[in-house]
């Protein structure tokens, strides 16, 4: 069975504008999005900014309520728990966020943040095992045990995610949502922590909802990827396969556009004309038409449903065989 | 001669030194690009170009830029106005805070042709840059703010403006980072065409060296304020000397490269200042012997025209 299932979610938030807030729209920002993820299974979900990789995130953890579909967590949906029984299951389901920053309290020391997650929980037990156990984590990240008493402002970047991933941890969960989990850091620094997380998935069968801008990493660390586009998901399958024959039009557009350092290895580039459109005006009929270097008339109208066009590979376009 | 001539500038901080004995040049319609992580001194050395950093807090401790010949660190200020824009423009990371909010952008492309060239300070000017950039409708959008503008559009424009003055030499420091990939590819494009129609030389600033091979003829990569290597692009990809440029093309993934595991540099990114003593790379590189931490090595010619700052690389 799937660890965690998602179906039909929707996340539509309303346009408020003018004197009184009047809802005058919608963004989709995730329209009828289903997948599911396996345990200790890495799943990528790469799009551009404003696709809505970001509120599927959210949504799948309940951090913001869906506006309709089914979130599903070991078979349970958890769309129906009250707000206790919603906290007690978040230790199976942890966030690791972008910005290291941002996400660690200044005021607290490595040893609160950590052992915060421990507390409310009811894990920590004694003092000396939560100790213990704080230090555990914080060599299991490859930090000295010793930092525990500094502050967040006394590591780099680097090290401050591995805090972040160190937290997430100290519950155990299940499935971690990683939201670009690396791309605050310097490049000589990313692969430190995407080596990391392989090997906590792999001593702890982890799961991964891995989100990501970066189609390499993506493909460096997970099985299977969900391409999004303007709330919807364009294609769908085994992350190799799409790296090496993608489909969709704009799953091709991404691949040819990520930069590429071996100057023999150089593919032939596609250009997208135009910018990605706003998610309040979103087009008609197939939201990639204006952008498309292949678009028919029909894909102005007709809306393309996501469909399995080969074994275990899913593309959302009419002119897909 | 060159362009621009940089030999052994030194940059300091108050106590620490930025930027430690950088030496560049670039030829007329070349395109160089200098590659770096965060806080290696990769744009205060292109912010030097035009002298535009503040003194104090930065003090320019010693060596010398030639920029067509003038001496940018001993010029006067009316001589440094003249050479700001007319000879040198800037394109920055972040468009959405280089362009003023309150003015139209057509009004700021006419600002900037009004300094540099007040006989073409027209409408008709405005919309050849426009389109020049690649901004579709420029008619409309000559009367837009910056912020109705999308990220990559703004950058556009911000590159309007600065090809505006009709310079010799556009420094470009990380035009491309707050963009999505897809409109990178744009900017990168619209780089290289400029490039190839008006001939103009270009300094490009990254620390993405996929971006590298895409534009530059030559390299030079920097790290904890010196140069390591530098060489001709193609050639610095495919062969790296130095242990931290081969550290940084293996620490990356790549798409179609099937690998168990990333090789991952060791340690952070030395702060500013915060250099170690002997060889700056010694506490992370992979091939360091006991008596690196003790070297000061030097840039030297090892084959060609590459230089690399390490006595045990091989050519």
């Amino acid at each position: 069975m799937a660890l965690l299932e998602v179906e039909n979610l929707r996340v539509h938030f309303p346009v408020k504008q003018g004197l009184f807030a009047r809802t005058t729209g919608q963004v989709k920002a995730v329209d009828n999005v289903s997948f599911t993820v396996g345990p200790g299974e890495a799943v990528g979900l790469v799009g551009e900014s404003g696709c809505g990789k970001t509120t599927l995130g959210r949504a799948v953890l309940r951090l913001i309520e869906p506006t309709s579909g089914r979130v599903a967590f070991n078979g349970e949906d958890i769309g129906k728990l009250s707000a206790t029984e919603l906290r007690a299951r978040r230790r199976q389901f942890q966030m690791i966020f972008q910005d290291p920053f941002g996400s660690l309290n200044p005021r607290m020391t490595v040893s609160d943040i950590i052992g915060e997650a421990l507390d409310i929980h009811g894990l920590a037990g004694t003092r000396e095992e939560r100790g213990h156990r704080i230090r555990q984590l914080l060599h299991g990240v490859g930090l000295e045990p010793e930092y525990a008493l500094r502050y967040p402002h006394e590591f780099s970047g680097g090290q401050r995610q591995r805090i972040g991933i160190a937290r997430a941890l100290a519950v155990e969960p299940k499935l971690i949502v990683c939201d670009e989990p690396v791309s605050a850091l310097d490049v000589s620094v990313q692969a430190q922590v995407i080596n990391l997380l392989q090997d906590l998935q792999q001593e702890r069968t982890l799961a991964y909802l891995f989100i990501s801008h970066d189609l390499a990493v993506v493909e460096h660390l997970c099985r299977r990827l969900l391409v999004m586009y303007l709330g919807r998901v364009v294609e769908a399958g085994e992350v190799k396969g799409i790296c090496r024959a993608p489909r969709h039009p704009y799953t091709q557009a991404l691949i040819s556009a990520v930069p590429v350092v071996d100057p023999d290895s150089k593919r032939q580039r596609i250009v997208l004309s135009g910018d990605i459109p706003s998610p309040i005006h979103p087009p008609s009929g197939c939201p990639f038409h204006t952008r498309c270097p292949v678009a028919e008339a029909r894909c102005k109208i007709e809306v393309p449903a996501l469909r399995e066009v080969s074994p275990g590979r899913w593309a959302a376009c009419h002119l897909v065989e | 001669m060159a362009l621009l001539e940089i030999s052994n500038l030194q940059i300091d901080f108050g106590a620490t030194r930025a930027v430690d004995g950088v030496s560049l040049a670039i030829e007329e319609g070349e395109c160089l690009c200098l590659v770096g992580e965060s806080g290696c001194g990769k744009s205060v050395t292109a912010l030097s170009i035009a002298r535009l950093l503040a003194t104090p807090p930065a003090r320019y401790a010693g060596g010398e830029i030639l920029l067509q010949g003038r001496p940018v660190l001993r010029l006067s200020q009316r001589d440094l106005a003249r050479l700001r824009g007319g000879v040198v423009s800037y394109v920055f990371q972040d468009p959405a805070t280089s362009l003023n909010p309150v003015m139209r952008v057509g009004a700021q492309i006419r600002e900037s042709l009004q300094l540099h060239r007040p006989a073409h300070a027209t409408d008709a000017e405005i919309l050849r840059l426009l389109r020049l950039v690649g901004i579709p409708a420029p008619e409309s959008r000559v009367r837009d703010y910056p912020h109705q503008l999308s990220g990559g559009m703004q950058q556009r424009v911000m590159i309007a403006m600065a090809l505006a003055s009709e310079p010799k030499l556009l420094v470009a420091d990380e035009p491309t980072t707050a963009l999505d990939v897809t409109i990178q590819a744009q900017i990168i494009e619209l780089l290289r065409e400029l490039q190839g129609r008006l001939g103009m030389s270009i300094l490009l600033i990254t620390h993405n060296l996929g971006l590298v091979g895409d534009l530059a003829h030559r390299v030079a990569v920097m790290y904890a304020g010196q140069i390591v290597e530098t060489g001709a692009a193609d050639e610095l990809l495919r062969r790296p000397r130095h242990p931290y440029t081969q550290a940084l093309i293996r620490s990356v993934p790549e798409i179609g490269r099937e690998r168990k595991r990333l090789q991952a540099i060791p340690g952070t990114v030395p702060s500013l200042g915060n250099w170690p003593s002997g060889c700056r790379f010694a506490p992370r590189c992979p091939v360091a012997r006991p008596e690196c931490p003790t070297l000061q090595p030097q840039l030297l010619p090892l084959s060609g025209d590459r230089l690399v700052r390490c006595p045990f690389s091989e050519a």
